[in-house]
């Protein structure tokens, strides 16, 4: 696939570019990137593949999210608080943290549960339905909205938005680039006036509300830090998940003794979750700059190098986990980092983990046989984000 | 046996307090927290568990530590 860097098409992942790359089984060629010594990129971009180099690697202090200059996603401004380093990093993780426990999360539960019902009882008649459009897609983006607080029937905004900053169109990076700033100014000018409309009215009691009342350091947010927040929240918080359950629905389609195994026990949930995120690992990587010269485990990193972080070859890492490219619901000790790890490990990780967990206990309660239907077949995507972008499923219709 | 969490490495991934919430809990920032110390008895290969399973190798299991004597009565 090296054509691929010499037609100047942008580079997305190192693993891309190996021979044993497989759109739908990336799984392999992550574990050739976690065996292979120092890796680097045809473009020169130093890569961090292995379990152990990552941790030491994030915990050192000159590893930085931003140089100040390139920031994520096409924000015009740094993003709270993933752009951000240091203290000031830590101020507003301080703020955003506590609203992200397991505890302070599980009041969705009824929510999610309600929402993922409305949406198979859409197609449960049908016997047939495309997992993606029907139930990965929408379900995130309406409890996001629900619980920022905001109409439903904004849900095309938010669709639209986070469709062209994840998978951004154009045939060259600065291409791809100028399109995502179009569609992240469309978000900014949303939200600014959505706040301007929340200031005017009665105090309510969901994120924004929040947002629009708390201190940080003794001070009210501004419009910006609350925009700039969102802006984020509404990137990490709707394609994430989507993904997520796309994959782990995918492989529980292609799976059916261990989906059988999974349903007859649902204790086990949560260990299958973590199992299938290490797998899958949907975010398969982040970028970091290192902002003086750094060695790790012998390594030299120099100052200014921007560094591709795998998270995904780290969970198919052969020395951290015994057999990476089986999924064992019973893996001992699950070190993964399908939600990044050190300072900016996922925020919302526990929010993802209860909407995945109760979207496949309700999906497996009422439709516990299904599969991928004769005839079609799952088509992933792996650029920005891992997904099931088409998973046709076929499943009997219980009556009554 | 002691098991202790180094506040400094703790990034909240909690995978410590879903898989051994006997002797693990969150604070308010979701920070994991040790709730059972000294280990109970039972729970040591959950405590191995938790170390070795933590991402950010903040957890850390000592059987040799000596526990006071005033922990030990508690």
């Amino acid at each position: 696939m090296s054509a691929e860097t010499e037609s100047g098409a942008p580079v997305f992942c190192a693993a891309h570019m190996l021979d044993s790359w497989d759109e739908n089984h990336p799984q392999a060629a992550f574990t050739e990137l976690a065996t292979t010594e120092a890796p680097v990129r045809p473009d020169g971009m130093l890569v961090v593949a292995t379990r152990q180099e990552l941790t030491e690697f994030l915990r050192h202090p000159a590893v930085r999210a931003t140089d100040g200059v390139h920031f994520n996603l096409g924000g015009k401004r740094p993003l709270i608080p993933l752009d951000l380093d240091g203290d000031t990093h830590r101020r507003y993780r301080g703020l955003l943290d506590p609203l992200f426990t397991p505890k302070r999360v599980a009041w969705l539960e009824p929510a999610i549960r309600a929402r993922t019902n409305a949406l198979i009882d859409a197609f449960a008649d049908a016997g047939s339905t495309e997992l993606m459009a029907s139930l990965c897609g929408p379900l995130p983006t309406y409890l996001f909205i629900e619980l920022l607080g905001l109409p439903a029937t904004d849900l095309p905004v938010f669709l639209e938005f986070k469709e062209a900053v994840v998978r951004p169109v154009g045939a060259t990076e600065e291409e791809q680039q100028a399109n995502m700033r179009t569609a992240g100014d469309r978000m900014y000018d949303y939200l600014t006036a959505v706040l301007t409309q929340r200031r005017a009215e009665p105090p309510r009691d969901d994120l924004i509300g929040g947002f629009l009342t708390t201190e940080l350091d003794g001070e009210r947010l501004t419009d910006q830090e609350i925009v700039d927040i969102c802006y984020l929240l509404v990137i990490a918080g709707l394609d994430t998940v989507t993904s997520s359950l796309s994959c782990l629905l995918a492989w529980f389609a292609e799976h059916p003794d261990e989906r059988h195994h999974a349903v007859a026990d649902p204790g086990l949930l949560p260990r299958v979750i973590e199992e299938l995120m290490r797998f899958e690992s949907p975010v398969p990587l982040g970028h970091r700059w290192v902002t003086e010269d750094i060695d790790i485990r012998g390594r030299r990193f120099p100052a200014g190098a921007k560094v591709e972080v795998l998270w995904a070859a780290a969970n198919a890492d052969p020395s951290a986990f015994d057999d990476p490219l089986t999924v064992d619901f019973a893996r001992p000790h699950n070190a993964h980092v399908g939600f990044a790890a050190g300072p900016h490990r996922c925020l919302g990780s526990n929010l993802a983990r209860l909407e995945l967990r109760l979207a496949i206990e309700e999906f497996h309660r009422r439709i516990p046989d299904y599969a991928i239907t004769a005839g079609e077949r799952v088509v992933y995507t792996n650029y920005g984000v891992r997904a099931a972008i088409r998973l046709p499923v076929t499943f009997p219709v219980t009556r009554g | 046996m002691r098991v202790t969490v180094d506040q400094s490495r703790c990034q909240g991934h909690a995978l410590c307090a879903m898989h051994a919430p006997d002797l693990f809990d969150l604070d308010d920032e979701g920070h994991s927290f040790v709730i059972a110390d000294p280990v109970p008895g039972g729970l040591d290969e959950a405590a191995y568990t938790a170390e070795a399973g933590c991402p950010e190798e903040a957890i850390t299991v000592d059987p040799r530590r000596p526990v006071h004597a005033e922990q030990a009565r508690s």
